[in-house]
């Protein structure tokens, strides 16, 4: 099946520069796509090429088969929400929500009908006559979104609505904007730096890098099968260690190193090649031990052995600080070990993610 | 006390400057215009409504339509700058629409008399080109070539204040209107220009203060009656030495400039609420 919104070997940039290189990109109908990345990366301007404010160099834009590359922003049937709402100051609530509707011509009529409707909708009832500035910051990012809704597009983009909130309504409107493309079945992009709110958000995870795709997939997918060491770092798989990997057909050893024995577990679709490995793995995937506990470990389960070098308390858990020589790791447990006490750190194979070191890229990195 | 005398010191300087050559001048003249003869009345006031009530409105009515004509063109400017989609046409814009804010008024004046006199250069160009016949052309050296010359002058400034505040206007408020469907015209009228009515306003009030007392463009170009108020006041000095009725014009001008400042007051206290 087609997707309703495809971007086919799009490259955009602004003078010289090429910020998006020959990108493609589908997304069906009635799905959350979130696009998550550093700022830097390109997903603002992928969201503002598609809406059609930025022109691309090459390459296409089509949604339901209709060519929109060259079309105004308006012609797309897309709606846009503004990271800083973008709410005409001097226009009331009900002014500001029915603008689209007033440059539609419909009859007056029609267009109170719509503003209340979505002052209903988003709980906006009773503000229609306040001005922006009246408002609070939920309530203006609420407007800003009964905007983009009321002239009912096909497709509505959300360019990080939620980063100018305080962090406890943050949490509450990601649910209410999730639910409420749910409810009327809107086909919806959003982008955000934020991993836990593309994760609660989205059908899928677009994670861009450097102007490309790293990664695409369900948000289970792109969090437990990240593809590339940049994706696993980006979804909290901090800890890194460097180790060296011999396969032997659908096996992979990890070799023995000076904090830890060697291992054997099945390659479980990973692609890996013999020779040197980047390791990495989050701190609460994890399990710590005292080194005198001679608990058997599970096979395949990676055994490192470091001293505890610093305990905090982030909430619910305690968060270790762990020396391996030159590196350190953090570790979660349920209990504090002491500072300086030789433990055990014990990490099953499902949550180590493994890549090969590209030459040239880890001297780059031990630099 | 100590810090208080040496603050009062501080201030000293400018205070005596204010009050030696401005507030003084400023009261010894609407004192004078109250002065007849040795006595004090409304005589020079009277005076001045017979002989130059046709000047009063004359001058208002120049300057109110060169006010708007500057609102207009600044805003239109103004508003190519910040939404025009054609960068080489906004730069060579930009780099252009200044100049006129170097050159004094005297100088407009002078350049545009001998540009739109009867036989001054645009007749000679309409007729060479065949659009006008000798017989047909006109002078604009009349209320005309007053507002052209002002508008002419005082655009480039109101210009530079409204382009500035336009373009640090949030812009996604711009794109927002782009992108439910709105034209740029619309954009201009009914996104942008609200936005900036107050620095729009500030500039159209300091144009319009400016105009009430420029000299040099109504005797340069419009040197008969009825003609502006600055003149009336220049001629009663120096043609007749009637300082009374020179200080009852300078007082009506000041509060005819005076009910401007007013509106904008009110203007800008009605926003903040």
């Amino acid at each position: 099946m087609r997707p309703f919104l495809s971007v086919e070997k799009m490259s955009v940039g602004y003078g010289t520069t090429t910020i998006l290189d020959k990108l493609d990109l589908g997304i069906r109908k009635g799905e959350f796509v979130a696009l998550l990345g550093s700022s830097g990366c390109g997903k603002t301007t992928l969201l503002r090429t598609i809406a059609g404010f930025t022109k691309p160099f090459f390459g296409s834009i089509r949604v339901a088969d209709r060519d929109v590359t060259q079309m105004p922003p308006d012609k797309r049937g897309m709606a846009l929400v503004f990271q800083s709402y973008a709410l005409w100051p001097h226009m009331t609530v009900a002014q500001n929500i029915g603008y689209g509707l007033k440059l539609q011509r419909q009859s007056r009529e029609n267009i109170d009908a719509r503003v209340n409707e979505m002052q209903n909708l988003l709980g906006l009832a009773g503000l229609g006559d306040r001005k922006p500035g009246q408002l609070s910051g939920g309530q203006r990012q609420r407007v800003a979104l009964g905007r983009a809704l009321a002239i009912d597009p096909e497709i509505l983009l959300l360019d990080e609505p939620l980063s100018n909130l305080d962090a406890r309504i943050r949490l509450t409107v990601r649910h209410e904007i999730r639910s409420l493309q749910k409810r009327l079945g809107i086909t919806a992009i959003h982008v955000t730096h934020d991993r836990e709110e593309a994760m609660v958000m989205a059908d899928r995870i677009i994670i861009m890098n450097t102007g490309r795709i790293e990664q695409e997939g369900s948000p289970e997918d792109v969090y437990n099968k990240p593809a590339s060491p940049f994706v696993a770092a980006f979804m909290g798989a901090e800890n890194l260690l460097s180790m060296q990997a011999r396969v032997q057909g659908e096996q992979v050893e990890l070799m023995e190193g000076s904090f830890n024995p060697s291992i054997v577990t099945a390659l479980a679709g990973r692609t890996l090649a013999t020779g040197p490995i980047e390791l990495r793995f989050r701190a609460e995937a994890a399990r710590l031990a005292r080194s005198e506990d001679k608990t058997v470990l599970q096979p395949g389960t990676l055994e490192l052995r470091g001293q505890v070098t610093s305990v905090s308390y982030p909430g619910g858990h305690w968060r270790h600080a762990i020396r391996l020589g030159e590196n350190e790791i953090l570790v979660d447990a349920d209990t504090p070990f002491n500072q300086g006490e030789a433990v055990r750190v014990c990490i099953p194979a499902k949550s180590l993610f493994i890549f090969n070191v590209v030459e040239g890229l880890a001297e780059a990195r031990a630099l | 006390m100590q810090t208080r005398f040496l603050a009062l010191l501080l201030v000293l300087p400018a205070l005596i400057m204010i009050v030696l050559f401005f507030i003084v001048p400023l009261f010894a003249s609407i004192l004078g215009a109250f002065e007849v003869g040795d006595s004090f009345g409304l005589g020079n006031f009277s005076k001045s409504f017979d002989l130059y009530s046709k000047d009063m409105i004359f001058t208002v009515v120049i300057v109110s339509i060169s006010t708007v004509l500057i609102g207009l063109l600044s805003i239109a400017i103004g508003g190519y700058l910040t939404l025009g989609e054609n960068p080489r046409s906004v730069a060579i814009l930009r780099w252009l629409y200044r100049w006129p804010m170097f050159i004094p008024f005297i100088v407009v004046g002078q350049v545009l008399r001998t540009f739109l006199a009867k036989n001054g250069l645009m007749n000679n160009i309409l007729v060479s080109l065949g659009i006008l016949t000798p017989l047909q052309t006109t002078g604009f050296l009349d209320w005309r070539g007053i507002v052209i010359a002002f508008v002419w002058k005082q655009t480039p400034f109101v210009t530079l204040l409204v382009a500035g505040a336009m373009a640090s206007l949030d812009r996604s408020t711009i794109e927002a209107a782009r992108n439910l469907g709105a034209s740029r015209l619309r954009i201009l009228i009914e996104i942008v220009v609200p936005q900036i009515s107050g620095t729009l306003l500030v500039g159209l009030i300091l144009s319009f203060v400016t105009m009430m007392s420029v000299l040099s463009v109504p005797l340069m170009i419009n040197a008969q009656s009825p003609t502006m108020l600055t003149a009336d006041i220049a001629f009663r000095i120096n043609a007749h030495g009637d300082y009374g009725v020179a200080n009852a014009l300078g007082v009506i001008s000041l509060l005819l400039t005076a009910g401007v400042a007013l509106i904008y007051l009110r203007q800008t206290m009605k926003d903040r609420l």
